[in-house]
């Protein structure tokens, strides 16, 4: 017993509860919650069936199953073998399955004439007929034009082939795009520039080859943490780790070498390193001479990147870069991977690269154990952007400005050219256009910009102004609860289709259970728009299956060419790398195998990289730098993961991550001020983050949203938002900002057993969430 | 050490908490996560590390011994049961005694839980739940050759000193070569001379 | 110890031999026909008492045995909080409260069966034993009274609802004991947690010996008033052996929990004693309540007696005791891959 709690004097409290008695912190209670309360969960074995799938979220796809009991409902997740992820599950896919017949579930479809009144729930007629005539009254008005279409990276590829096409066919509107733009374009630009393809050099299973593994901007370990096991199976067998980030993340604290740059400086770094390489003459001039164009106008420019010079830039030491200039164009066989660290700035597209240059220049490229790759974020994050719901893409990666592609799609959809519309525009653009009255109305499906686009006051304004906005989700999304009409559509359980992995092998996802009552596929939903636009014989589709053979030929002779994929062949092998061009094909794992690439001249271009400091300018007032980024428990904008009980135990809100020289307090309420708003976290204090910067993560709705903050600046080129750095400063706050209860339909509560510990105000005891001990208060 | 056990390496360990929500997935007490992650080194770096009962076998588990119940049995294969649900009286003994920091205990149902090395999955050929899912390898199930079949070079060690006392597991931590011969220190504080705690 | 215990079990034995034959008034009262469930219980008692000592033995055990005995019969106790102790026994022993939280079928299927159990044992021990005797003096019925050594407690109408009670109070037990052991059976064979190391003789014999004590029980009534007792001697028989059976095995297997479980009432009032007076231990590192300070010093003892000669890192809270492990390895074992 420690002295101040002797008590005073032989005093009987006056009240001793029999039960229960004490215990101490983390062995009472068992973080139970898990979205369905324990005494719920029942493990009876009346026969269950396995049905293998893949995992909804990231890039990695993890294959697994999902149990459905007698009844033919979802009731828990098996590990299953797949060569992908061999078992291994992350915290998010295990807990994915309780989204299937999670309370909070839309189930009708929920409809309102204007944004006062509440939402009521209206049949699937009322609904539809409702859009279709909104879509009608606007398009008649103000122009085809002024109705958007926003898709999303987490869809079956056929449904994204039917976004681009319900655009193009049913709104013949140049207005859409999807939610890859704030994720995937910087790298799909760069890919495109260099290789006229766009997707990862190498698969997986390349990174076990490796001498050397260069991760930048990636914070593997919780955004991918089952790709974290072919890194550890490189280093196992001898690979040097390069890890490039500003945070000391989970696979940055053990790496070899951890470059802790100042967010924003990434191609300062990487044109520094690839000045090394020239310097000490470790380029292979072979292949630079052989398959490239472009190489002495780089080198030109890398000439004017000295180690010292970026040193000063990145706020590393110049000896660093050298080292990681030796030792990555050293190794033998090295390999370059990167995700949204280095792709979310308004030099997405040279950032990425920068680091193709370096990999090129020392020849790493298209052999088993070299190369490169991006970790695509979305589950469907590849296939999404291959088939035409970008702005200015057509399904088989083609070009909508290119006049030969254009031609082949109007034949395939039986459409006269002159009906096509021209490329629109990007996602926060239209954002921007919607503020401006330039676009009057709007379809989002599966995305949620309110917390996903960066600016939120921007983003809320332009979704105001709309005259008329329906979103397609599963469970209402703080987007669907500022909408006209909410349609409720099936979770990836409950229909079947492809997406494309990081690797880009396509998997396929297999229906596990029937929708519940009133809830409808978004393949359907969109059919019967079409219908009552009048194009029901464009879109006459009973399911994916029919998509996806429409799909397959529309791709076939393209680059991304799907047509020898078949689901029976999917089903057999267990995923099919593309450009697959016949049935017999094995698909193509490993790109530039035989040096080519697919430029008409078959040569990687290389393209020159200048630096320049990020679009917020640093001053007296915003003297530091404010990144944003992803934690392992919880998915992009949260709206699924945000009503899983386990994970919200796990991380129950967002934090600012403060280096301890500010002086503050683990917990204290931080208020972190941009020039767009402010926002105030409790404050998780480590010296695992630059002095320089703060880190939020952005999975929470505003008035918790790290997208309060940031700024609304694109990549001139691939129209990505700089969310990975802007100029900010932090000062002490009274109170922290509560975390509001996810959205649900009128007359619902948000599951109360899952948002037990929502309401804490302590940071997590580390960016990984909170450790098992520490209990709600 | 058990010939299929679980090796831990925290080395490799990224604290994602699959390993937790895992084991709430176990049948044998879906819905309750008996495994621990902590952060060890809180505000300096991200490191981790997972906690699964050691299953002691020298001396002879002392959650087990200190049971005023005779409610923790051992199998014959060396797995630590959790507390028979019949005889447990909650009076946790076990958890404050465990050297390791593993047993849960649930006061209103008076009952102590923890690891019993997923009994349920482990009988049919199948690994644990929370080894199976592990996505770095930090908690591996197999035996010490396949192990090191997949990992070349790797060592383990299976005793443990807390202060004087050496406790040897049937759960193994991956070590470096050169501390195989070493009881892995248990944490436990050495008091010095002047009977301030080292920590 | 076996020694002790052996010497313990006897006199208890001899005791209940004692009780037995002074409680039937030198066996005037005694029913030659239950013989066999008599010698039953001499060696039920020969049994528990055995295997009770050996338990409290053992360091763990005994410690709480003393501590818990101790709070139980301390004056200061019984003082400051009067009704602890009949609470406890009532929420604790009688209706199980703590069987609701871990499940409220399972709680509910539970006091079925104690409840049933308890009746039967309340009826039979005692005329087994030749204590109750039911005498008419009209030499048979319908008046009746009901004499405990000899002594009238009752008299009653055997048409009545009480004579309906008195005579059929084996066949209640029996209709409360069959849903509950069902329940638990048909979860043996569901469940996977209850799967799980699940063991015939120590998981299921006793459910299926409950089962088949009652069902036979039950179908000696439904012989001796529907067939005029046919087939009534075989399960006379079967019946017995099951009973006697079931009585052995008691201090042996699962059902020596009964015995065991007033420890919970100990341990409880033990802990409850130490709260009321605030003295809580706080974990050295972290300062979190532990437990109360006896109960810590009780078990750094115990731990003592045991040889565990790490009893001081009882005085740290589990989570500190990780997170102290996790820091020495990473400092003295590996920092980070390698």
């Amino acid at each position: 017993m420690t002295a101040q709690d002797v008590p005073l004097g032989p005093t009987v409290r006056a009240h001793v509860p029999l039960d229960p008695s004490i215990a101490p912190p983390g062995t009472r209670g068992f973080r139970d919650a898990g979205g369905i309360p324990a005494d719920q969960w029942h493990a009876d074995q009346n026969g269950e069936t396995l049905v293998p799938t893949h995992c909804c979220f990231c890039g990695v796809q993890c294959g697994m199953y999902l149990r459905v009991d007698k009844g033919g409902k979802v009731f828990g997740v098996e590990p299953r073998n797949h060569d992908i992820n061999r078992m291994r599950l992350c915290p998010k896919g295990i807990n994915a399955y309780q989204q299937v017949n999670h309370p909070d579930r839309l189930t009708a479809p929920l409809m309102r004439r204007s944004r006062n009144e509440e939402f009521r729930e209206v049949s699937w007629e009322e609904a539809l007929d409702f859009t279709a005539s909104e879509v009608r009254r606007i398009q008649q008005a103000y122009g085809n034009d002024a109705f958007g279409l926003l898709g999303g990276a987490s869809l079956f590829s056929e449904k994204t082939y039917l976004v681009g096409k319900f655009a193009r066919v049913a709104l013949k509107t140049r207005h859409v795009d999807y939610n890859g733009r704030l994720c995937m374009v910087s790298a799909a630009g760069a890919n495109k520039l260099a290789f006229g393809i766009d997707r990862a050099g190498n698969p997986f299973s390349d990174i076990l080859l490796t001498d050397c593994l260069l991760i930048a901007g990636s914070n593997v370990g919780e955004c991918f943490p089952v790709m974290t096991q072919y890194l550890w199976g490189a280093r196992d067998r001898g690979a040097v780790l390069i890890v490039v980030d500003p945070r000391e993340t989970a696979i940055a604290r053990t790496a070899d070498i951890h470059v802790a740059l100042k967010p924003g400086t990434d191609s300062a770094f990487f044109n520094a390193v690839l000045h090394v390489v020239v310097r000490e003459n470790l380029v292979d001039a072979a292949y630079l001479a052989a398959n490239t164009t472009g190489w002495d106008e780089v080198r030109a420019k890398v000439a004017e990147y000295p180690p010292e010079r970026s040193a000063e830039i990145c706020g590393v030491p110049a000896a660093q870069i050298e080292q990681v200039a030796r030792v990555f164009a050293g190794a033998g066989k090295s390999m370059a991977w990167h995700a949204r660290g280095i792709e979310h700035h308004s030099q997405g597209v040279e950032n990425c690269l920068s680091v193709i240059n370096l990999c090129v220049a020392t020849g790493n490229i298209g052999k088993p154990g070299a190369g490169y790759g991006t970790i695509t974020g979305q589950g469907n994050g590849q296939g999404g952007r291959e088939h035409g719901q970008k702005s200015d893409m057509l399904p088989g990666g083609r070009s909508i400005m290119n006049d030969e592609h254009r031609r082949q799609i109007c034949e395939i959809w039986g459409i006269e050219e002159s009906e096509l519309p021209p490329a629109g525009t990007s996602m926060m653009e239209m954002v921007w256009q919607m503020q401006r009255g330039e676009i009057r109305g709007l379809i989002g499906v599966c995305n949620n910009p309110f917390v996903s686009l960066p600016n939120y006051r921007v983003v809320k304004e332009g979704y105001d102004a709309t005259e008329f906005h329906a979103q397609f989700d599963f469970f209402l999304s703080e987007t669907a609860a500022n909408a006209h009409v909410v349609f409720p559509v099936t979770t990836w359980a409950e229909d079947e289709g492809v997406m494309a992995n990081a690797e880009a092998r396509v998997v396929k996802h297999n229906k596990a259970q029937e929708p519940p009552a009133g809830v409808r596929t978004d393949t359907w939903v969109m059919c019967q728009l079409a219908q009552r636009l009048g194009f029901g014989d464009k879109f006459a589709f009973a399911g994916s299956r029919e998509v996806f053979e429409e799909l397959r030929t529309a791709s076939s002779g393209t680059v991304n060419d799907y047509y020898g994929i078949t689901y029976e062949r999917l089903e057999e092998t267990g995923g099919i790398a593309w450009p697959c061009p016949d049935t017999e094909h094995p698909g193509t794992p490993r790109l530039f195998e035989d040096g080519k690439t697919y430029h008409p001249d078959g040569k990687i271009h290389l393209q020159v990289v200048e630096w320049h400091q990020p679009m917020d300018p640093y001053d007296d007032d915003f003297p530091m730098s404010l990144t944003t980024g992803r934690t392992v428990a919880h998915f992009l904008s949260g709206n699924q993961t945000r009503r899983l009980g386990a994970l919200v135990e796990q991380t129950p809100r967002p934090w600012v991550e403060v280096h301890p020289s500010h002086g503050f307090q683990n917990g204290d309420p931080v208020r972190v001020v941009t020039r767009r708003g402010s926002a105030v976290f409790p404050a998780l204090v480590t010296e695992a983050i630059r002095p320089d910067t703060f880190f939020v993560p952005y999975h929470w709705p505003s008035p918790t949203a790290a997208n309060i903050l940031t700024i609304d600046a694109l990549d001139p080129r691939s129209k990505i938002p700089e969310y990975k750095v802007c100029a900010c400063r932090i000062e002490r706050a009274d109170s922290i900002d509560e975390v509001p209860a996810p959205p649900v339909a009128p007359g619902h509560v948000a599951y109360p057993e899952t948002q037990v510990s929502r309401t804490d105000t302590l940071p997590p005891t580390a960016p990984q969430g909170r450790a098992t001990a520490e209990e709600r208060r | 050490m058990m010939g299929k056990t679980i090796f831990i390496d925290p080395g490799r360990c990224i604290g994602c908490q699959a390993c937790v929500s895992a084991c709430r997935e176990c049948d044998s007490h879906r819905g309750k996560s008996m495994i621990h992650l902590d952060y060890t080194d809180p505000g300096q770096s991200v490191a981790s590390l997972p906690t699964v009962c050691m299953h002691c076998e020298d001396p002879i588990a002392p959650c087990a011994e200190v049971c005023p119940a005779e409610a923790i049995l051992i199998t014959a294969d060396g797995v630590v049961q959790q507390a028979d649900t019949t005889r447990c009286i909650g009076c946790a003994n076990c958890v404050n005694a465990c050297p390791f920091g593993v047993p849960k205990i649930d006061l209103e149902a008076k009952l102590q839980m923890k690891c019993n090395l997923c009994y349920d999955r482990t009988a049919y050929g199948l690994a644990p739940m929370c080894a199976t899912v592990c996505p770095t390898g930090a908690l591996f199930y197999g035996t010490l050759e396949e192990l090191q079949a997949e990992r070349p070079g790797v060592q383990v060690a299976d005793s443990f000193a807390f202060g004087d006392v050496m406790v040897s597991t049937g759960v193994a931590m991956v070590v470096p070569a050169d501390k195989v011969q070493w009881p892995v220190p248990g944490g436990l504080p050495v008091v010095e001379v002047n009977g301030v705690d080292v920590r | 110890m076996t020694r002790r215990a052996t010497l313990v079990a006897t006199a208890v034995s001899l005791l209940l031999i004692l009780a037995i034959y002074f409680g039937s008034r030198m066996l005037r009262d005694f029913d030659s026909a239950l013989i066999p469930y008599a010698v039953a219980t001499v060696f039920l008692a020969f049994g528990v008492a055995y295997r009770y000592t050996v338990w409290v033995s053992a360091p763990g055990a005994r410690r709480l045995f003393t501590k818990g005995w101790g709070s139980l019969f301390s004056a200061e106790n019984f003082r400051k909080a009067p009704t602890a102790l009949p609470k406890m026994i009532a929420t604790y022993l009688g209706f199980q409260k703590f069987l609701g939280a871990r499940s409220h079928a399972r709680w509910a299927a539970h006091q079925l069966i104690f409840w049933g159990c308890i009746l039967a044992a309340a009826i039979t021990f005692p005329l087994t034993w030749g204590w109750f005797t039911f005498t008419s003096s009209t030499g048979s019925g319908p008046g009746y009274e009901m004499r405990i050594w000899g002594f009238k407690v009752l008299g009653y109408d055997s048409s009545s609802l009480i004579g309906w009670l008195m005579f059929h109070g084996l066949d209640v037990a029996a209709v409360l004991v069959i849903p509950g052991a069902s329940y638990f059976l048909y979860r043996r064979m569901k469940d996977r947690g209850a799967m799980t190391g699940q063991r015939f003789a120590y998981d299921l014999v006793p459910l299926i010996a409950l089962i088949v004590i009652s069902v036979t029980g039950l179908l000696l009534t439904f012989s001796s008033i529907f067939l005029h007792g046919g087939g009534y001697e075989f399960l006379a028989l079967l019946h017995m052996v099951s009973v006697v059976f079931t009585l052995i095995y008691i201090p042996f297997g699962k059902f020596f929990h009964i015995v065991q479980r007033p420890a919970a009432v100990g341990m409880q009032l033990f802990k409850y004693t130490a709260r009321q007076k605030d003295e809580v231990f706080h974990c050295r590192r972290c300062n979190t309540p532990i437990d109360t300070a006896p109960y810590v010093e009780n078990l750094e003892a115990t731990m003592r007696d045991l040889k565990l000669d790490f009893a001081e890192w009882a005085e740290y809270c589990p989570r500190c005791k990780r997170e102290l492990r996790g820091n020495a390895y990473l400092s003295h074992v590996k920092k980070g891959f390698k």
